[in-house]
């Protein structure tokens, strides 16, 4: 269904628009143009929901709300947008993070104006980037969206927020050019030139070709993803960033590595995803438990979140890798729910960092009776990044492990191995999140408690981690709710991943990693012998 | 009466209901929510009251034959993949939601008297409602995925109740173990349901038991195989029943306020182990393999407990190792396939160690108005003695349940534990052996514990016996003797019975832990016509009464050895039980420490894992780090750029970074 009306250019342009006239805006003490940046955000916000529920079917398996139009012409630049069900639901957690971290940012006191035209300019670059059909407006985007998430970690952040924002923009910067260069090899390949996705995607590329492809967009979005042994840029950023901005980070903008995932290496390139899937899967589990141990052995408070991160991220590429509509369906879900609980979690560390001004876990202790409905949120949180069934994070990894567990292209040892390993995860993760409970909340009084009056969290506060908690809570009590709206695409996604897989000739399909990798050194080889 | 089963969703919902009203009250208006203490107490009980009526219904019309029933819903869908939840009523889910619901209503009540003066009673409320609600939506559940799900929501319930009262080191640490214990067992748990259906496509339980028996049989799966998913499932029931290994949780868990000792590590939560081996009993009957291993871990269990029971000093923690002691006994039955006797214990265990927990809460209660509120002085034996005369009540309730774990006819023990003594014995001598001399060691220390409760002298002011356990404490807790509970004002020299909130659900209690073994005498087995292994057909068979005589008289007859010695040790000091200690030092020592098997965890499990994980720090922060960073990029950095950036205009780098790339890009466009 084509609707007339560019809903997605509107949605995108608002952010940016709203933001360009806060130069402008009269305001004395900062608090004008944080009702304004909210009320764009939440205008903005509302009318994605709007756009959707007039025109969105969720039955369709493919691209709709499409829009194109020739941006330069010269370059092949197209301005064409358009979302599916891998894309919809991330468009609507990005709408509902972004407003909320406007909200949870308003004791801003250094630079507003910068900051409120900051994350409403983040707010149009990350749909950008969800809804982007063209491989080179994507690119744009991709970079143009690093700028303000630079500029936020390196003024509004902690202590070392220096080296964080650098170390974070280094890694993304130079990892994107991969995309680059695999896009533009792609787009000359053949004889057609075209930056859209879907056209690509409709390519015959030689197997070697499309491994080296793969291999760019792996890294560029591995980084972004956090995937080992990429993921070090992580704790630095998101350990460093001040609340709202880690809200983003983790709840958005981890997001775009998987998403990019599933829509240019499975979609795009699926000849070559069946040969370095293994690969993925092994790195998911490295990840889940990798980052669960690291962040065991964290001191700090939003470090330790960070590696959490890492290590639920690793669910994603299981998912990615299980070949099953399970299994994808687990990884979008996954990547859903780990943004509302990161963001939660995250924005739940601001509230009582507000109050501590530490965040060594040394330094705490005893918080739960000066702050006992911080404390329960923070339980809360807590219970749903540690998968409590009941919540939505529950949902996404019982999903993968099935998913996964029931793929037929792995052998079963492969299987096994990793199926227990992945379940190790799930005995650390409980292990670092109530060690953090316990040593913020329960037993005595720390260093940056004892003798100090804190206010518990006020209805603002409140309000925003129960607009996180609620829909994690009603996902997990009821995972349809959610999966029913984009199941279609994800379904046709899997199916679409499994008609490459080679077959043998008795007609089924082989198994890996048994395939092994021969006739891939060798198309790769080739490649190289004919360059 | 079809209404009743179309309705029967209402009994995990009406507590859930309340638990979420009050939680979100408690969060949003904490101050008004805790004022209206009565109010709140009245309604969460009148909802659980509501919740028993239901399920007594239910079970009055299962009792009367009508058929099970199921009604599902699609939970989960991903292509073909659906995932459905709902419920399913049998006898078994009948039996389960009557226990479940009268235990909790009648400690919801007993809250009332033990909790009046904690700041915190409104959230104690919604704790044990929500409890409530998780407990009973785990045995209407028809499928594992559906058990998985309440199964941790419980281990979750536990952990923020034995974490209650926060601000003690030793409630957090207790909650954390118990949290994480049951991890390691819902990782086998998660694994064997995984492995199941990836073998049977089922997460239903009679279907898996019909496929998987069907690939044994026909050889597509080795036994070995089908044995190993059993005995990953089991794991789950093991750290939920404190099961040997993973039964360290349990002891600790005591930290918790007495009333969820009683619902949740004493009655409820703890059997749910035995009740998902009762489900899962199609798929373990095909795998003989692992009910031998699931009858030795019972058996090996109900020994430790037992041992350990016989040192402790700590009123609590006997009565927890004890627990542990029963859950081994009926998991031993459920190993034996006898499956009706090990439900039957289930239910005749949480009547009577219900009643024995509160009966200890009341004596908690009543020693704190002598020694002050310090768990340490308050719940020691060393300090109470002669208690029976200031708490009649209690002293008599305590002693029907003594006598019922005890294994005294006529009381229900006897009859639940004899008849799988019986049934033990029938399959593997060895492991009645086990359990008959557990009888034995059972009934020495619950008279212990009774004696040095109830009769002698009050030993509450005994500066002597103060000192000894302070000097304990500062051993354990490495601080100064003399805690900082000294300055605690004391109302008074002796201690008085409880509220009657207390002691009438005590009295209730009492009537099932006489009377309810009746019900399953060998003469006329109502219980086992009732509850029996699914596919198995009951038969009232003739009651070989020599050997049923011979069998019960002994397990009595051990009891009654027990008994004697506990009589002269404790009673009339002919035996002095410290000279005992002395002659045998390891042993008493091995007892006294729990077998050691704190000190064996904390060294292979608790420090590995922590340098483990500082290893991988240090890898991740030198050796990943270090190469991705590309060492050349960042000394650059830090020296020349950073000195760059240091002077505030890191934005204008990123104006560089950014023109660069955008740069490339029309250039490579272009070109």
């Amino acid at each position: 269904m084509l609707s007339s009306f560019p809903w997605l250019s509107a949605v995108i342009v608002l952010p940016l628009v709203a933001a360009a006239f806060i130069p402008v805006i009269p305001d004395k003490e900062g608090k004008t143009v944080r009702w304004y940046a909210l009320g764009a955000s939440f205008v903005n916000f509302a009318l994605i929901i709007y756009a959707l529920w007039q025109n969105y079917d969720f039955q369709q398996p493919g691209y709709q709300l499409s829009e194109s139009l020739d941006w330069i012409p010269a370059l092949g630049l197209t301005w064409s947008l358009a979302i599916d069900g891998l894309s919809m639901p991330l468009v609507v957690l990005t709408g509902l993070v972004t407003t909320l971290a406007i909200l949870a940012g308003w004791q801003v006191k250094q630079k507003p104006r910068l900051f409120y035209g900051l994350m409403l300019v983040m707010f149009g670059a990350q749909l950008g980037v969800f809804c982007a059909q063209d491989l080179l407006q994507f690119f744009l985007i991709w970079e143009l969206e690093l700028v303000p998430v630079y500029i936020l970690i390196a003024i509004w952040g902690g202590p070392k927020r220096r080296y964080a924002a650098t170390k974070f923009i280094l890694y993304t910067a130079i990892s994107s050019i991969f995309i680059l260069i695999a896009g533009l090899a792609m787009a000359f390949y053949g004889d057609t030139v075209t930056f859209n996705l879907t056209q690509l995607g409709l390519k015959d590329y030689p197997l070697g070709f499309a491994m080296l492809c793969y291999l760019g967009f792996l890294i560029a979005y591995g980084v972004k993803l956090s995937m080992f042994p990429f993921h070090t840029w992580l704790p630095d950023a998101h350990g460093e960033a001040s609340a709202p901005v880690s809200m983003l980070l983790a709840g958005v903008l981890l997001k775009m590595g998987g998403y990019a995932m599933i829509r240019m290496n499975v979609q795009m390139l699926p000849d070559a995803h069946v040969y370095f899937a293994p690969m993925l899967a092994v790195l998911g589990v490295v990840n889940v438990v990798y980052g669960a141990l690291v962040s065991f052995a964290q001191r700090n408070l939003k470090r330790r979140m960070a590696y959490s991160s890492i290590s639920h991220m690793g669910f994603v590429l299981l998912g990615i890798a299980a070949y099953t509509e399970l299994g994808m369906n687990g990884a979008l879900l996954q990547m859903i729910s780990h943004g509302l609980i990161a963001a939660a979690l995250f924005f739940l560390a601001g509230v009582t960092y507000d109050r501590t001004h530490t965040l060594n876990l040394d330094e705490m202790g005893g918080l739960a009776k000066k702050m006992p409905a911080a404390f329960a949120l923070f339980t809360i949180a807590s219970m749903a990044s540690l998968a409590l069934p009941g919540m939505s994070g529950f949902v996404g990894e019982l999903e993968v492990f099935v998913g996964f567990t029931t793929s037929d292209i792995y052998t079963t040892s492969f299987k096994v191995v990793l199926v227990v390993l992945a379940a190790v995860g799930l005995i650390v993760t409980p292990v670092y999140l109530l060690s953090m409970l316990r040593e913020m909340f329960y037993g005595k009084e720390g260093k940056a408690v004892a003798g100090q009056v804190f206010l518990d969290a006020k209805p603002r506060e409140l309000f925003i981690a129960a607009s996180f908690l609620v829909p994690i809570i009603l996902v997990g009590f009821y995972p349809r709710l959610l999966t029913q709206a984009y199941d279609a695409t994800t379904v046709q996604i899997a199916t679409d991943a499994r008609n490459a897989i080679p077959t043998l000739a008795s007609g089924d399909l082989v198994t890996l990693p048994q395939v092994s990798m021969a006739p891939a050194i060798e198309a790769l080889a080739n490649v190289s012998l004919t360059r | 009466m079809e209404l009743l089963y179309q309705y029967a969703w209402a009994i995990p919902v009406l507590p859930l209901f309340g638990a979420t009203i009050v939680g979100v009250g408690l969060i949003a208006f904490n101050k008004e929510t805790n004022q209206l203490r009565g109010g709140i107490s009245a309604f969460l009980v009148s909802l659980i009251g509501m919740a028993m009526v239901l399920s007594l219904a239910i079970f009055w019309d299962q009792f009367q034959g009508h058929d099970a029933y199921t009604k599902m819903i699609e939970w989960a869908a991903a292509g073909d993949f659906r995932l459905k939840m709902g419920y399913t009523i049998d006898h078994l889910t009948a039996m389960m939601l009557v226990v479940v619901t009268t235990v909790a209503f009648l400690v919801m009540i007993y809250t009332d008297g033990y909790m009046a003066h904690d700041k915190s009673y409104v959230r104690f409320y919604a704790y044990l409602s929500l409890f409530s609600s998780s407990m009973l939506g785990l045995v209407i559940s028809p499928n594992l995925i559906q058990v998985y799900v309440f199964w941790e929501l419980v281990g979750m319930c536990s952990y923020l109740l034995i974490g209650f009262w926060f601000d003690r080191k030793a409630a957090s640490e207790a909650c954390q173990k118990a949290f994480v214990t049951n991890r390691v067992g819902d990782f086998g748990l998660l694994l064997g349901i995984l492995g199941l259906y990836w073998a049977t496509q089922s997460f239903d339980f009679g279907v898996i038991g019909d496929r998987l028996g069907e690939l044994v049989s026909s050889g597509s799966m080795s036994g070995s195989v089908a044995a190993l998913l059993a005995i990953l499932v089991f794991l789950g029931p093991v750290a939920k029943s404190a099961q040997f290994p993973l039964h360290v949780w349990l002891p600790d868990a005591m930290e918790g306020p007495t009333p969820i000792s009683a619902l949740i590590h004493a009655a409820t939560m703890v059997a749910a182990g035995v009740f998902l081996i009762a489900r899962m009993f199609p798929v373990f009957e095909h795998v003989p393999a692992a009910m031998t291993v699931i009858a030795w871990t019972g058996a090996i269990t109900a020994f430790i407990g037992a041992t350990t029971a016989i040192t402790q000093n700590d009123i609590k923690k006997g009565l927890a190792y004890s627990t542990m002691s029963q859950l081994g006994y009926m998991v031993m039955a459920m190993g034996c396939g006898a499956y009706s006797a090990g439900l039957f214990h289930l239910v005749t265990h949480a009547y009577f160690k219900a009643m024995l927990f509160l009966g200890s809460g009341s004596v908690i209660h009543g020693m704190e108005v002598v020694v002050g509120h310090n768990a340490a002085y308050a719940q020691d034996m060393r300090l109470m003695g002669g208690l029976r005369k200031h708490m009649p009540i209690t002293a008599t309730t305590f002693l029907i349940g003594t006598l019922a774990i005890c294994g005294i006819p006529p009381f229900a023990g006897f009859w639940s534990k004899d008849e799988i003594l019986h049934q033990a014995y029938e399959a593997n001598p060895g492991l009645w052996m086990v359990g008959f001399v557990t009888a034995g060691i059972t009934a020495f220390y619950m008279f212990r514990m009774y004696f040095s409760t109830f009769e002698g002298e009050f030993r509450g002011e005994n500066k002597a016996m103060l000192a000894v356990i302070d000097g304990e404490q500062a051993l354990l807790l490495g601080k100064k003797a003399k805690g900082d509970h000294a300055e605690d004002h004391h109302h008074d020299h002796e201690p008085h019975e409880s509220p009657w909130a207390m002691t009438l659900p005590l009295m209730v209690l009492a009537v099932p832990s006489i009377g309810i073994g009746l019900l399953g005498t060998p003469f006329n087995n109502y219980f086992e016509s009732f509850i029996h292994a699914p596919g198995e057909v009951f038969t009232q068979g003739a009651v070989d009464l020599p050997e049923f005589l011979i069998m019960g008289g002994s397990s009595v007859g051990i009891g009654l050895i027990g008994i004697t010695l506990a009589v002269m040790m404790y009673v009339q000091g002919k035996i002095d039980p410290a000279k005992w200690a002395k002659s045998n030092p390891s042993l008493y020592a091995l007892s006294k420490n729990k077998w050691y098997f704190d000190e064996i965890y904390d060294l292979v499990f608790v420090k590995t894992t922590r340098r483990l994980a500082r290893q991988v720090l240090e890898v991740d922060y030198k050796v990943v780090d270090g190469l991705v960073n590309l060492t050349g990029f960042v000394t650059l950095l830090s020296g020349e750029g950073l000195k760059y950036l240091e002077n505030g205009r890191a934005q204008f780098y990123a104006l560089i970074v950014f023109g660069a790339v955008l740069g490339l890009v029309i250039f490579s466009g272009v070109s």
